[in-house]
């Protein structure tokens, strides 16, 4: 019975994760920008989302809340601080610690503003009921799910069938071709940053309401989307998926072995054992070096 | 009041060493560790260990402390050689999680979240140095070694090399540079000697726990390698007496409550890394076209 709650409980975290790290991965991919704040983007759809439903406002304005903060935050991190350092140099590392540094920031902020210790949403949805005899599963567990589904299969739909989805996979293997066809790349980065970060809300805003948030939240989660994205192959949006779920899986049915302030270690291993052997990840074709 | 400064001074010097070696892989190796916090707790509990249980003299702890994070290290080195840039960050970002976890579950060897209480002061040639105004010639004199040791291999043909490597892994490995021996090597060197920082923290506070070896603490000291200048030889140390004397310099704020500093500090070099990133990437020493 252990094990069967346990999977399910994987699957709902492996769902979560999924759609972050995606997220991480669409605009890593795309536009080559290690966007390590991320992370930030998470917490602050989160806090958004804790802080308009919790003063009572309801559902709708609290996801609406939580999705503009997260789309605005990053669009303004790539017209404020990528596009400048971009202009002289690109570097990784520039680009890295530039995004770090705003990380760092917001999780302060953020802290000062809301206290840094644990917080959690309280909803209807968050009860679990008995689905067989042993086996607890909360609504927010299929919502996570279907919401996974949907959300990534509206990317794939939207990455393989319409003309922006094109350019933005365009852009992926040549920003001066893309050019070349009389598109902005940078309009089309900017498009990345608007889905990439959008898609963090519903797993921020389900987080808040099972397993509850705290400030520092952020660097789990980059953790989280860094070890899903490499796992999966960089530039594989499917295989990104694949490694969140498998991620959360083995965290989850870790519990079955050892204590629970070990499942990071185990993300970690994963991640250690595919940079060691596998550096190209699951499903990726290029080479790390 | 001058013990105030004299504390300010050992512990300037202590996060200099760090930084100091900090700079020694990203500057001239580009490998951007996240770890380097692992080495610096490693090195204090290896040494709060001797000091209780062996011997107390600083030389005794010091090896003690420099073999393990040597050790330890090539745990880092592993990734180092298969993987650059983006995927090492993530390799020792995970590194640094793991560590925190065996750091405060290890209760026998680091006392767990609780720490390891009553450390001996450092012993030099029977004297026993615990006043912070004497400890600061300890302090001073680890970090003109560990910078003299860092400055000569980087003028060395090993410091070259490493140039070489960062500048072009392929075209180092064509001329015959055995590029994995020579990472591997610098990765050592970097943790063996922020282990010193750690083993004269340990003696110094005579108190250490978990929460000084954190993730926070890794940052703190990448932002002080990158606000002083990346690569550069007064950069690190700039960067570590500008980040170390900023929690002085919030606290004079009064209407600010005292449990806001850390977080205020945090927020300062944050944005501070990102504004040097916008407009002067090599940093406060560097030259202004960056690295």
């Amino acid at each position: 019975m252990l094990a069967i709650q346990l999977a399910i409980t994987g699957l709902q975290t492996g769902a979560l994760y999924a759609l972050t790290a995606v997220g991480f991965s669409l605009i890593f991919g795309s536009t080559r920008i290690f966007h390590f704040a991320h992370g930030a983007t998470f917490v602050i759809a989160a806090y958004l989302f804790y802080w308009v439903y919790g003063t009572g406002w309801g559902l709708v304005p609290g996801v609406l809340a939580a999705t503009l903060g997260a789309v605005f935050f990053g669009l303004v991190l790539d017209r404020l601080v990528y596009v400048p350092i971009q202009r002289h140099e690109g570097s990784f590392f520039t680009v890295f610690v530039a995004s770090f540094g705003v990380g760092i920031a917001v999780q302060n902020v953020i802290g000062m503003i809301f206290g840094r210790g644990f917080t959690s949403v309280s909803t209807p949805l968050s009860r679990s009921a008995e689905i067989i005899p042993g086996v607890y599963v909360s609504p927010l567990a299929w919502i996570a799910m279907l919401c996974t589904a949907l959300l990534l299969g509206g990317l794939h739909f939207f990455l393989r069938r319409t003309h922006t989805g094109a350019a933005l996979r365009a852009l992926a293997d040549d920003p001066e071709l893309v050019r070349t066809f009389g598109l902005n790349p940078r309009r089309i980065a900017a498009t990345a940053f608007v889905v990439g970060s959008a898609l963090v809300v519903p797993a921020a805003i389900i987080t808040s309401a099972t397993t509850g948030l705290n400030p520092t939240i952020g660097h789990h989660v980059m953790l989280i989307s860094l070890a899903a994205t490499i796992v999966g192959g960089i530039g594989s949006i499917p295989g990104t998926m694949l490694a969140g779920l498998l991620l959360g899986l083995a965290e989850s049915l870790a519990l079955l072995v050892v204590d629970s302030q070990w499942t990071e270690a185990v993300t970690f291993a994963i991640l250690f054992a595919f940079i060691v052997i596998r550096p190209s990840g699951l499903l990726g074709r290029v080479v790390a070096h | 009041m001058e013990a105030y400064i004299y504390n300010l001074v050992n512990l300037i010097a202590i996060y200099a060493i760090l930084a100091v070696t900090l700079n020694f892989i990203m500057g001239y190796a580009g490998i951007y560790s996240l770890a380097h916090a692992v080495f610096f707790g490693l090195g204090a509990y290896v040494a709060a260990w001797v000091a209780l249980h062996v011997h107390p003299s600083i030389f005794v702890t010091l090896a003690a402390a420099m073999a393990s994070a040597a050790a330890l290290s090539l745990l880092l080195a592993l990734p180092a050689l298969r993987v650059r840039g983006e995927y090492f960050v993530a390799a020792s970002l995970g590194l640094q999680v793991l560590a925190v976890t065996v750091f405060s579950e290890w209760k026998s060897f680091t006392g767990g979240i609780g720490g390891v209480l009553a450390i001996p002061p450092a012993d030099v040639f029977g004297v026993e140095v615990f006043k912070p105004q004497h400890f600061a010639i300890v302090s001073l004199i680890a970090l003109i070694v560990v910078i003299g040791l860092i400055n000569a291999l980087v003028h060395s043909s090993f410091g070259r090399n490493l140039r070489a490597i960062r500048d072009s892994e392929s075209a180092a490995a064509s001329f015959g540079k055995n590029v994995p021996m020579i990472k591997t090597l610098s990765v050592v060197i970097s943790a063996a000697l922020a282990a010193v920082a750690g083993a004269l923290y340990a003696s110094y506070m005579s108190f250490i726990n978990v929460e000084s070896f954190t993730l926070d603490t890794s940052v703190l000291v990448m932002a002080m390698v990158i606000i002083g200048g990346t690569g550069t030889v007064a950069g690190p140390i700039v960067g570590a007496a500008l980040l170390m004397l900023l929690p002085s310099a919030i606290s004079w704020i009064d209407f600010l409550p005292q449990t806001e500093v850390g977080a205020l500090q945090q927020i300062i070099y944050g944005l501070g890394m990102t504004l040097l990133m916008i407009f002067r990437p090599g940093g406060i020493v560097g030259r202004r076209a960056g690295v």
